[in-house]
C-alpha cells in the first residue's frame, strides 16, 4: 500500500470512530442489551473502536518504516 | 495487628520505594535547565510509553473513573472514548513537533507557539492560561491522594495529611532531579496501576456476582436507568447527548494539548519511540475497563461510601482480603495519583519560568532551575488549599480544567500547519476563546445544546483567529519557511 492511502485511510478511521462514539452516529449503538463478552453493549462497541485503533495505527507505522527506510527521505 | 495499621506500613513502605526511585534517577542528569525541563531527550520506549500512560491515568481515572461508573453509570463512558481519538493525531503532530524542537532548540510547547508567532505577550498569556488549567488538575490530584489514604487508615489520617504526606514526596523529587525523576517514578507507578486495576477488576465482580455479565445483568434488572446511554447527571437525571458529545470532543481535543504531556514530543529519544508510544496508548485506555468494573460493582452493593469519589477504596476495603492485598491495591491508586501529580507540577513551573517570566526578565541557568523549583512549591501550596474543599467531585474538576486547555489547539496547528496563520490572529483568537469559555463555565444556564464550554469557546476561537490572520500582514516567507520543509 502506498503511503498516501495508508495515511488516508488511518485517518478516515478515526473520523469515523468519533462519529461512531459521539452523537449521533452512536445512537443505533446506544443501548445495554445484549450484553458482549459480559459488557454492556455501548462499553463494548466504544472498546472495540479503541481495539481497532491500535491495530490501524500499528499497520500505518509498518507503512511508514517501510518508506522511511527505502528512500531515506522524510515520509 | 488491626487492618488499618498494616494497610498503613505497605503504603509507607511504597511511597519510600517511590522516593528512592525518583531521587535516585535524578543523579543521572546533567545539571542544565534542558536536563531539568526535558531529560536530556533520552526517554526509549519503555520509559516513554509508562511516563505517557501513568501521567494521562491519574486519580481522575482511578478514583474519579470508578465514582462516574458507580453514581453515573454509562455516562463513564465518554471517558473510554476520548484517549485514542485525541492520541492519534500526535502520530503526525508528534514528529513534527519533535524536529522543530530539535531544530530551534523549544522545549515547551509555548516556545513552539510563540516561536512561530513572536510576542512576549502571546507566551505570558499562554503560561498563565496553563497555570490556571493546573491548578485544577494537581488540586484534583493531591485530593484523590488523601481520600485513598483517608479510606484506608479509617480515618486516622485525614485527608489534609494524607495530601501533605504524599505530595511533600512527590515534591521533593520533583525539585530535586525533575524530568528524570518523573519518567523513572511514573514507570514504576505505570506498571504498578496496570497490574493492580486488572486483578481487581476482574476480581470484584466474579467474588460479588459471580461474573462480569452476571453483575450487570443484575445491576440491568434493578437500575437499568443507569446502563442507558448516555448515562445520568449528578443529580440522577439523564445525561443529555450533547453534553456526553462535547466532553469527548473537548477531552480528545485537549489531551495533548497540556503541556506536561506535549512536552513528551521533546523528550522522547528519537522519532520512533514517540511513534510507537502514540501506537501502543490505546492499550492503556482499554485498562479503564477494569476500572468501571471496579465502579459497577458497587452499585448494587450493600452501603455506600461518603462520596462517590471514594467508591474504589471503599470496596476494596469491603472485600475479606488479606491486609497485605488491601496495602497493595491503594498504593496503586495512591500512584496514579502521584504519577501525574509530579508530571504536572513538574510542567507548570517549566512552563511559567520558561514562558513567563524568562520573557521579560533575562535569568542566567542557575536562577531559572531555582525559580521553576520554587515555583513547584507555590503551586503545590496552592493546589493543597483548594483540595481541602469537601464539595468537589474529582472528574468535574479535570473536565473545566479541559476547557481552558482545548484553546491550545489552534494556535499549536496553526503554528504547524497554516502559512498564513499571524501573531495577532493567534492572539485574538485565544483570547477570544478562553474568554467565551469563561463564560459559559460561569454562566452554564446559557450553553446551546449544554454544549461542554470549552468546545463552545473553541467555536469562537478559530474563526476569529482565521479572520484577524486574513485582515492582518503575513509573516515573511523566511520566517515561516524555518516551520515548514
Amino acid at each position: 500500500m502506498n503511503l498516501r492511502t495508508a495515511r488516508a485511510l488511518a485517518g478516515v478511521y478515526h473520523l469515523a470512530m468519533l462519529y461512531f462514539v459521539t452523537w449521533p452516529g452512536i445512537l443505533p449503538f446506544a443501548r445495554a442489551e445484549p450484553l458482549l463478552f459480559g459488557l454492556p453493549f455501548t462499553m463494548a462497541w466504544i472498546a472495540a473502536w479503541i481495539t481497532g485503533s491500535v491495530l490501524v495505527l500499528a499497520s500505518l507505522d509498518r507503512v511508514e518504516k517501510r518508506f522511511r527506510n527505502s528512500d531515506g527521505g522524510d515520509a | 495487628m488491626e487492618q488499618w495499621v498494616v494497610v498503613t506500613i505497605i503504603i509507607a513502605a511504597y511511597l519510600a520505594l517511590t522516593l528512592t526511585i525518583g531521587l535516585l534517577a535524578g543523579r543521572r542528569q546533567t545539571d542544565s535547565v534542558a536536563g531539568y525541563v526535558a531529560a536530556d531527550r533520552s526517554f526509549g520506549l519503555l520509559v516513554m510509553y509508562f511516563v505517557t500512560g501513568a501521567s494521562v491515568f491519574s486519580a481522575f481515572a482511578f478514583l474519579g473513573g470508578p465514582g462516574w461508573a458507580y453514581s453515573r453509570g454509562a455516562a463513564a463512558f465518554y471517558i473510554l472514548a476520548y484517549g485514542a481519538l485525541g492520541m492519534a493525531p500526535f502520530y503526525w503532530i508528534g514528529p513534527r513537533v519533535a524536529k522543530l524542537g530539535r531544530k530551534h532548540g523549544f522545549v515547551t510547547q509555548a516556545q513552539l507557539i510563540t516561536g512561530r508567532f513572536p510576542s512576549r505577550n502571546l507566551s505570558a498569556l499562554i503560561a498563565l492560561l496553563s497555570l490556571i488549567a493546573f491548578v485544577p488538575y494537581v488540586t484534583l490530584q493531591m485530593r484523590g491522594a488523601g481520600i485513598v489514604i483517608e479510606a484506608v487508615t479509617d480515618g486516622h489520617v485525614p485527608i489534609w495529611l494524607g495530601s501533605a504526606v504524599a505530595y511533600g514526596i512527590v515534591i521533593a523529587y520533583v525539585l530535586s532531579a525533575g524530568a528524570m525523576a518523573v519518567g523513572w517514578t511514573n514507570t514504576f507507578q505505570g506498571i504498578f496501576m496496570v497490574v493492580i486495576a486488572w486483578s481487581l477488576g476482574l476480581y470484584l465482580p466474579i467474588a460479588l456476582y459471580g461474573g462480569i455479565g452476571e453483575m450487570f445483568t443484575q445491576i440491568l434488572a434493578e437500575r437499568p436507568e443507569l446502563l442507558d446511554p448516555p448515562g445520568l447527571t449528578a443529580a440522577g437525571e439523564p445525561w443529555s447527548w450533547g453534553a456526553y458529545s462535547t466532553f469527548i470532543l473537548v477531552s480528545a481535543v485537549g489531551l495533548m494539548m497540556w503541556p506536561h504531556l506535549f512536552m513528551k514530543a521533546f523528550t522522547a529519544k528519537d522519532d520512533d519511540t514517540l511513534r510507537r508510544t502514540v501506537i501502543l496508548f490505546p492499550t492503556f485506555q482499554l485498562f479503564l475497563i477494569p476500572v468501571f468494573l471496579i465502579g459497577f460493582s458497587g452499585v448494587l452493593f450493600p452501603g455506600s461510601p461518603p462520596s462517590s469519589d471514594f467508591i474504589l477504596p471503599f470496596m476494596i476495603l469491603e472485600t475479606d482480603l488479606p491486609a497485605l492485598v488491601v496495602g497493595l491495591f491503594c498504593a496503586g491508586a495512591l500512584s496514579a495519583s502521584m504519577s501525574t501529580g509530579d508530571a504536572l507540577l513538574h510542567a507548570s513551573a517549566s512552563v511559567f519560568v520558561e514562558d513567563g517570566i524568562q520573557q521579560f526578565v533575562d535569568l542566567d541557568e542557575q536562577t531559572q532551575r531555582r525559580m521553576m523549583q520554587g515555583l513547584v512549591l507555590l503551586t503545590g501550596a496552592i493546589a493543597y488549599v483548594f483540595a481541602q474543599d469537601p464539595e468537589s467531585s474529582l472528574v468535574l474538576l479535570l473536565a473545566s480544567a479541559y476547557g481552558i486547555i482545548a484553546q491550545f489547539a489552534p494556535p499549536v496547528v496553526a503554528a504547524l500547519y497554516w502559512r498564513r496563520a499571524t501573531t495577532r490572529g493567534v492572539m485574538a483568537g485565544l483570547i477570544a476563546g478562553a474568554a467565551t469559555a469563561f463564560f459559559f463555565w460561569q454562566n452554564p444556564e446559557y450553553k446551546p445544546f449544554d454544549m461542554h464550554e470549552g468546545i463552545l469557546g473553541l467555536l469562537v476561537h478559530v474563526p476569529v483567529l482565521m479572520a484577524v490572520s486574513w485582515m492582518t500582514e503575513s509573516q515573511s516567507d523566511d520566517h515561516v519557511d524555518t516551520f515548514f520543509d
